[in-house]
């Protein structure tokens, strides 16, 4: 029924698979894309991905560095495909566990892994346990609970008398079947305990109760709480001491009582140096902290529970070095995966593509998209302006056909950036033009237009400025995505700013959406960058940037940290991971 | 006879001394002692420069690293996956002078080469590089891009460790030579050179490696590097396929010649 199963290292080296009955391809590329689309990017919460036919299942055993991976149908649901994986992992590290230990890579190329005939017989016995579990029938009216309450009983009165009715009911039924008979008669027992329990107290009669006084939790109930005028430097000193205390808590956590004796002094050594490996428990209150770290540094809620949830799955089972605490460990790993989201997963030389594109006598379309009032224009302006000072004529396609005063804005960027660049040292053409059509007129159509006008005149850039627009709006979401459909610029580029919180996760996953959805084609074109403004705004609360590169899996190609020209950078990742782990 | 001067401190010195419970001196003197061969080993180890003996095997992503990392190793064929972790084991060179260096393959996707290339750079004595020559043409310029940013690397440029272009993946039939892939790879190298010193500063102020490859108003070779560069053709698979070697004889005997 499976497809497939492989066992290899992180390393690379496949040390064993096994290929189902009548498969024929090669399972090397779906396992490639479960590699890049959950491991590398850092979704490891669910361990299961589907990848065009197939779904597959795979299980990290950190202590040996070693994955597991298993791929069957997606159309079929296999109930016993999570236990199996887990039975093969343990089967095989008894099986290999002195290969395994060793540290290098020579150990693994030298060794064969016979594991066919204890896989075939765990896929057996798994397969066998699953047709074993047949669908259970359903119970007659007789036997289900239902029948067992008198209709008295199930009316609500005040008191103690439902108890007494349902236990004298239940004794009754003797006549049952199967293992039932037994779970029932046990219950009956525990009810006529119950029941014995209770009847001891004597039912008091119900008494009129007058008006009470309703009770609040956080309320106080004298105003002598609130006066803090003696206790003014002390509070502060409380929360110092209860962070001190739990950082420490996981170190302490392997010291036992004193009274434990020389047992207790050696297990508290060997935890402090020996070889411990991490389990989940250990974690929890360093990944809770760090979680509200996240949180408290901008990053979405979300997103944050998401990087804990794969940073523990990392994590597990794996040995740590002596001296090193949980809370080192945790952190490192977390700023190894913060890092390598804010990687960018391809090649980011926007100049480079510009001179691809001026060798192929068309010009390079970029189109700008966000959400109101992000910067769209200005940070337009200035990539205009980089552009410019690297020898690029440009052209600016106004697309903004809504807001009042948004071609003028752009008139305006225009006629400054020429004078900074005249046309008589650039060969006597203005370096930058502008393609306006006035307002009200269909977006598409006139950015259609530009890059045409732009073809014929050898423009080198067409910068496309479109209307911000709320995610929600559906029909200009639809006009948006009409626009980048049918002028398939080479660069979609979403404009978020800095200050953004959870708000980006749902902007960006609907504007993909809404691109997505109202593209022709079978490979609609998606946000390809991203670029992050106000980000002098924010102190060292770079949150958004992390969200954003999650949500979407793209780069961030600009940072715009000002209103002048000059003030476009681009993105060091371990600047901002740093701000960012920053306590 | 002249009277030391320093008599009487020596005569009071040696009263003091026996006066003393002999254990705290043979303390005192151990101490001493411990001293000043802590002194010695720092001396020793902060003075001695970090032996370089590690050979990086770097490329894209799908280029055949860890074949070849199998094949340089073992001989065998296995089945590879994408790696997310290095892999690393003693080598030893086909030579005479039978000397081991540390064989270290590094994964290749673009969100994992700089750290890893961070961990391991300051210990290279080689660096091979691993360019996938069926698909070449289409990724020319992100091999460009790779090599530029491992070229223009402060620390690389300062070790100057010795670099083998190794173009795999021969025995596919649309493979490019080693020659046609040196020329491209230098006219990319010169207009990237262009591009990226004109690319942005960092959010945070910091810019770029700002080492200038080869010279200044001449067109880019790969002999105007300060390290050594050599441009071989090798197969991981072989030509048989799984049955047969791979056909790396060429960069086992320039890993011989380190």
């Amino acid at each position: 029924m499976l497809d497939f199963f492989t066992i290899f290292s992180k390393g690379g080296i496949v040390l064993w698979c096994f290929q189902g009955a009548g498969v024929s391809e090669s399972f090397t590329g779906p396992v490639n894309a479960l590699i890049r689309s959950v491991i590398l990017q850092e979704r490891g919460g669910n361990n299961s991905f589907t990848h065009e036919a197939l779904s597959l299942k795979y299980k990290l055993d950190n202590e040996f560095e070693l994955i597991f991976v298993v791929g069957f149908q997606k159309i079929l649901t296999l109930t016993y495909v999570d236990k199996f994986i887990d039975d093969v992992q343990l089967h095989f590290r008894d099986r290999y566990k002195n290969e395994l230990e060793q540290k290098g890579a020579l150990k693994l190329l030298n060794n064969t892994f016979d594991f066919e005939d204890r896989f075939k017989k765990l896929l057996r016995e798994a397969e066998e346990t699953s047709k074993a579990r047949s669908p259970v029938p359903m119970r007659s009216f007789k036997e289900s609970e239902k029948s067992q309450k008198t209709v008295k009983s199930m009316i609500e009165t005040k008191g103690g008398d439902k108890s007494k009715e349902q236990g004298g009911k239940k004794n009754k039924n003797t006549k049952k079947e199967g293992k039932r008979r037994g779970c029932l008669y046990f219950n009956c027992i525990l009810f006529i305990m119950m029941i014995f329990t209770t009847r001891s107290k004597s039912p008091k009669p119900p008494k009129p109760k007058g008006k009470v006084n309703r009770v609040w939790d956080n309320g106080g109930s004298s105003t002598k709480n609130l006066d803090y005028s003696n206790k003014n430097g002390e509070t502060s000193l409380g929360e110092d001491q209860k962070n001190l205390e739990a950082q420490f808590d996981p170190v302490s956590s392997p010291w036992p009582e004193p009274s434990g004796g020389f047992g207790g002094m050696f297990g508290m050594l060997k935890g402090l140096v020996g070889s411990k490996s991490l389990s989940r428990e250990d974690m929890e209150p360093v990944l809770e902290k760090m979680r509200d770290h996240l949180i408290a540094k901008n990053v979405a809620a979300d997103i944050s529970s998401q990087l804990c949830e794969s940073v523990a799955k990392k994590l597990e089972g794996k040995v740590m070095g002596t001296f090193t605490t949980v809370a080192s460990t945790v952190k490192q790993a977390l700023q190894d995966s913060l890092v390598q989201i804010l990687q960018p997963k391809r090649r980011v030389d926007i100049l480079r593509d510009v001179m691809e594109a001026q060798s192929q006598r068309r010009p390079f379309v970029i189109t700008f998209c966000g959400v109101n009032g992000v910067g769209k224009s200005t940070n337009l302006a200035k990539i205009s302006y980089w552009l410019i000072e690297n020898g690029f004529s440009v052209l600016i396609a106004a697309c903004d056909t809504f807001r009042a005063g948004a071609v003028e804005q752009l008139r305006t960027h225009q006629r400054r950036l020429n004078s900074l660049h005249p046309p008589e040292k650039h060969g006597g053409r203005p370096v930058v033009q502008l393609y306006e059509k006035g307002y009200g007129k269909d977006a598409a159509g006139i950015a259609m237009e530009a890059i045409a006008y732009a073809r014929n005149q050898a423009f080198d850039v067409v910068l496309v400025d479109t209307a911000g627009r709320m995610q929600d709006n559906a029909p200009l979401m639809t006009a948006l995505a009409k626009l980048i459909a049918v002028n398939m610029p080479d660069l979609v580029l979403f404009v978020g700013e800095a200050l953004v919180g959870n708000e980006a996760v749902d902007q960006l996953v609907k504007f993909n959406q809404a691109l997505a959805d109202h593209s022709m084609s079978d490979k609609p074109r998606l946000i390809d960058g991203i670029v992050l403004t106000k980000f002098d705004t924010i102190d060292d609360k770079v949150g958004a940037a992390i969200s954003m590169t999650y949500i979407t899996g793209q780069p961030i190609v600009f940072v715009g940290t000002g209103q002048t020209y000059n003030d476009l950078r681009s993105l060091n990742a371990r600047a901002v991971v740093g701000a960012l782990m920053k306590a | 006879m002249t009277k030391n001067p320093w008599e009487p401190y020596i005569e009071s010195l040696r009263q003091q001394l026996e006066e003393q419970d002999p254990v705290v001196l043979v303390g005192v003197i151990v101490a001493l002692a411990v001293v000043v061969i802590t002194c010695v080993f720092l001396k020793y180890f902060l003075t001695s420069k970090t032996v370089r003996s590690a050979v990086l095997l770097v490329g894209l992503c799908d280029s055949g690293k860890t074949l070849l990392f199998i094949r340089l190793l073992s001989g065998k064929f296995k089945r590879t996956q994408t790696s997310i972790t290095d892999s690393s084991a003693p080598y030893k060179a086909k030579n005479d002078r039978n000397c081991t260096w540390t064989l270290i393959d590094l994964p290749g996707h673009d969100s994992l080469r700089s750290q890893y290339l961070e961990k391991f750079k300051s210990a290279a004595k080689a660096i091979v590089f691993v360019v996938d020559s069926a698909i070449f043409q289409k990724e020319v310029r992100d091999v460009a891009e790779f090599l530029y940013m491992l070229l223009t690397d402060p620390v690389v440029y300062r070790i100057a460790p010795t670099l083998l272009v190794v173009c795999n993946k021969q025995d596919v039939a649309m493979a490019k030579s080693a020659k046609l892939i040196q020329q491209q790879l230098e006219k990319e190298l010169n207009t990237l050179r262009v591009t990226r010193s004109a690319a942005l500063s960092a959010q945070d102020g910091s810019v770029g490696g700002s080492v200038y490859l080869g010279k200044k108003g001449k067109d880019f070779e790969f002999s105007q590097l300060p390290m050594k560069v050599e441009f071989l053709e090798c197969s991981a698979r072989g030509s048989k396929g799984k049955d047969g070697d791979g056909d790396i004889e060429s960069l086992e005997k320039s890993l011989a010649k380190l």
